[in-house]
């Protein structure tokens, strides 16, 4: 068991592995990437050289390519002490034209490109655009080198860093000594309240490990997951954090900031990260940190967006399952009666309407009952879940109905209940003890899958109810090409589907003792 | 009764009348031994696609459903060519956005376009939606017989070869953990949202489940003692799967292409919902063009009416199909 166990995750991965790949051969190469450009409001202002060089920047930030403007490469010789700040700034300023350089800045300007070209880099240098004697708007004279990033490096740098460990030589720059400290009572609940909390310096997180009110009240930043960093869903942020930071309004509570100063505040200071400069940037952050840790995420009243389609999703699977499954069994004992057969149109209705068509029936029936047909997350009435769910569980009992009927007929005409009754078990006994059970197995199959994917959400029916969840995550994305997202929730999803045929077939060969993955027979 | 006795008794000394005037050898003339008469084995004339339609034709309520689809496929492919329908010609006339039927009955006079009142740019809604239907059914017809061909044919080497079963699994775990919809968008953004470009993006990866299914239902039968029996007789492979095990597909693959085409409406619904949709009208763009109108007092019908008839095409195929995958099963035959 545990060596087939080993071979299907394994097999997994490697499925996943390629998955991302196609993914990223998708988005990155067969798509358009002047797309990009299409909805940013900045790209209309930018003009001439300026504009070139804006695209690159862009392309950059998306993941297309490494892009290398020339002064940042003197920054890095200046950082590595290779040169003093002043032959830097000499060498900065490149000519108009290429003639016109300086000595000096065609030394520097040809190991620049030497560099950039032996490491397959392509030199772009844009002489300056004139208008009469005066430089055109935009039109700087521009050089920059760029690569397309080779899918094996992408593909390697996204696994690698997928998941990251902090530790204390993370950032640089710090102030105070690197290490870890452990302390009963943490300085962000004022220092006298028990607490354990281990907090770092040069890591990048601040608090490495913390306690708090909310589920699962222990919290670790030992290690991080990094499926994708969004460049417009959420700039800046991780997807897996996109999905899982609370949304709604400001939860203000007492903080102790780290000078000593308290206030009521929605900053979670056990959120902090390292931001490099950022203490001296800001006055605000003078009165309350004492180092650059000042990254803070807000605390807020609603859920995650998994913490909403979660919700909904798990609700759903349970009302499904606890209506489709006995429907489904009763159709069977009454096969070709009346039951049956309005069963069965209810599931041919189910199946073959299309899910918008009753999924707005039930908005406007329900609209008529008085019940909220679009979510708030402000409003503390429970009552607005309702009709997400009665739109996510109607078809899902459609679907259960219909195959647990299947399985309990196909099974109903079965040696072994020829002979049960033939063994004199009554018709109850038989359906009950016999039929039923084997019927079970394959739905069983199903749960872990349905289980899971009640975290992903539900595309129609959170747009039809405003729903503020994870299914809409892939189609913004899509629609914003934040490539970025793209990948981490499609990693997501196909994570989610392996995980739960494997534990589908898990759950399956323990349900059923006849089933076994040792021997392979087929 | 004693008629017919009377009548036999006739006929019987017509005959020997006939047979009296000829001599023995005339009457009788030796014919060869047919060893391949002797196998033969009469049996009642059964026809298969004969029995098919009587036991579907049998049931009343398929007669009412070919009804209803032989009109909403009249409706969908004659109306379109008999009626000339441009959405643009009331688009400067303010006055006749969004009528109900009543309103737009008083604008325009009364005529058939109006029955159903008019859209966001004063077309006629009950024209569009018919010209809307043409696509919707014409693209699902069209993505699952690509589908359904590809997909049979794949599907059977897929369950015949231990070797293509092997790599083919593979393939099938790692495109069904692609997001569809991000293959369609890609697919779409690439080259363009057209109805055969939306072809192809829907049938680009769709065939394959229809292959692992058919691969599944090859594999059960693949294996069973009339084809081991039919093998070890030295019948060919080709000759197995043509002979012995596609006609006892037949029933499954008619029931798999009656839920195919209607998922394909639905599909195309979907799409058209979250921006992804044709660039032509179809039922689908109407219908996520004029979501706003729902909840609009006196727009309803804008609407209901492409929902109502999106939801009957696919109620019909489907139970159409269905019956007639039942029918195909030459289980209920007898």
């Amino acid at each position: 068991m545990a060596k087939y166990l080993i071979k299907r995750i394994l097999y997994g991965i490697f499925s996943l592995v390629v998955v991302v790949a196609i993914v990223m051969i998708l988005i990155y190469s067969m798509l358009n990437r002047d797309l990009v450009f299409a909805g940013d409001p900045n790209f209309v202002k930018q003009a001439g050289n300026q504009k070139e060089a804006y695209m690159y920047n862009k392309w950059e930030q998306y993941g297309y390519m490494d892009y290398v403007p020339y002064a940042d490469y003197l920054k890095d010789l200046c950082k590595a002490g290779q040169i003093d700040e002043e032959t830097r700034s000499k060498a900065a300023s490149i000519g108009r034209k290429e003639d016109k350089d300086s000595d000096l800045t065609k030394e520097y300007v040809a190991k620049f490109k030497e560099y950039y070209t032996s490491k397959g880099y392509t030199i772009i240098r844009l002489d300056a655009k004139m208008a009469g004697k005066k430089v055109a708007n935009g039109g700087q004279q521009q050089l920059f080198a760029y690569r397309d990033v080779p899918l094996s490096q992408r593909i390697w740098k996204y696994f690698t860093g997928l998941l990251s460990f902090d530790n204390i030589h993370k950032v640089e720059n710090i102030t105070g000594e690197r290490g870890i400290t452990f302390t009963w009572y943490d300085p962000a609940y004022g220092g006298h309240r028990l607490a354990p909390a281990i907090i770092g310096n040069g890591t990048y997180h601040k608090y490495l490990l913390y306690v708090d009110d909310r589920f699962p009240f222990v919290h670790q930043h030992f290690v991080s997951l990094n499926l994708g960093t969004s460049y417009t869903v959420n700039q800046g942020v991780d997807v897996f954090t996109t999905m899982n930071a609370t949304q709604g309004s400001y939860v203000k509570s007492l903080v102790t900031y780290p000078t000593g100063h308290t206030e009521m505040t929605a900053d979670d200071l056990h959120t902090a990260t390292y931001l490099e400069g950022s203490l001296k940037a800001s006055l605000v952050y003078a009165d309350r940190f004492t180092d650059d840790y000042t990254n803070v995420i807000t605390k807020k009243n609603g859920l995650s967006k998994i913490g909403y389609s979660f919700v909904i999703g798990i609700i759903e699977v349970i009302l499904a399952y606890l209506i489709g499954l006995p429907i489904g069994v009763w159709m069977s004992r009454r096969k070709d009666k009346l039951a049956d057969k309005i069963g069965t149109c209810y599931i041919v209705f189910v199946i073959a309407v299309p899910s918008i068509a009753y999924i707005f029936m039930i908005k406007a029936i329900g609209g008529k009952l008085g019940l909220p047909t679009t979510f708030d997350m402000e409003s503390a009435s429970k009552l607005m879940y309702m009709l997400p769910i009665i739109s996510l569980a109607l078809p899902s009992i459609g679907g259960l109905m219909k195959w647990m009927r299947r399985y309990m007929i196909d099974q109903m005409n079965s040696d072994y209940v020829k002979f049960a009754r033939s063994g004199g078990l009554s018709e109850g006994e038989i359906f009950f003890k016999h039929i039923m059970k084997n019927a079970a197995i394959p739905i069983i199959h199903g749960i872990p899958g349905a289980v899971l994917f009640a975290m992903v959400g539900a595309i129609v029916t959170e747009r039809v109810y405003v729903v503020p969840g994870a299914g809409n995550l892939l189609t913004i994305a899509i629609n914003k090409y934040d490539n970025g997202v793209i990948v981490g929730v499609t990693l997501f999803y196909a994570t989610l589907s392996v995980v739960s045929l494997i534990l589908g077939d898990v759950l399956m060969a323990i349900f059923d003792p006849r089933i076994s993955f040792t021997t392979k027979d087929r | 009764m004693a008629d017919q006795v009377t009548k036999k008794q006739e006929e019987k000394n017509r005959q020997n009348e006939i047979f009296a005037e000829f001599k023995e050898e005339e009457l009788f003339a030796r014919v060869p031994l047919d060893s391949m008469s002797a196998e033969k084995i009469t049996a009642p004339r059964y026809s298969y696609w004969q029995s098919v339609f009587r036991v579907f034709f049998h049931k009343k309520i398929n007669i009412i459903i070919l009804a209803i689809l032989a009109i909403v496929v009249l409706m969908a492919y004659v109306y379109p060519v008999v009626v000339h329908y441009d959405p643009f010609l009331n688009l400067l006339n303010s006055e006749a956005k969004h009528l109900g039927p009543k309103a737009a009955m008083e604008l325009f006079g009364k005529s058939i376009h109006y029955i159903l009142g008019t859209g966001g740019s004063g077309e006629s809604t009950f024209d569009a939606i018919w010209y809307g239907s043409r696509i919707s059914i014409s693209l699902a017809f069209i993505c699952a017989l690509i589908n359904m061909v590809i997909g049979v044919l794949i599907g059977a080497v897929w369950g015949f070869s231990k070797k293509v079963d092997m790599i083919m699994t593979q393939v099938y775990n790692i495109i069904g953990n692609l997001p569809s919809i991000l293959l369609i968008a890609v697919l779409v953004m690439l080259i363009g949202a057209g109805f055969w470009s939306m072809v192809f993006a829907l049938t680009i990866t769709g065939w394959l489940s229809v292959a692992y299914f058919i691969r599944t239902q090859v594999v059960i039968i693949r294996d069973r003692e009339y084809n081991l029996a039919s093998k070890c007789l030295g019948t060919s492979t080709i000759k197995i799967a043509l002979r012995n095990i596609l006609p006892f597909m037949t029933s499954v693959i008619v029931t798999l292409a009656a839920t195919e085409i209607p998922s394909y409406i639905s599909m195309e619904v979907f799409l058209a919902y979250i921006g992804l949709g044709l660039s032509d009208k179809s039922l689908g763009v109407i219908i996520s063009e004029a979501q706003s109108a729902m909840v609009t007092p006196g727009w309803e019908l804008e609407f209901w009416s492409p929902v109502a008839i999106t939801a009957i095409i696919a109620v019909v195929l489907y139970v159409a199909g269905q019956n007639l995958g039942d029918a195909s099963d030459p289980r209920t035959h007898v």
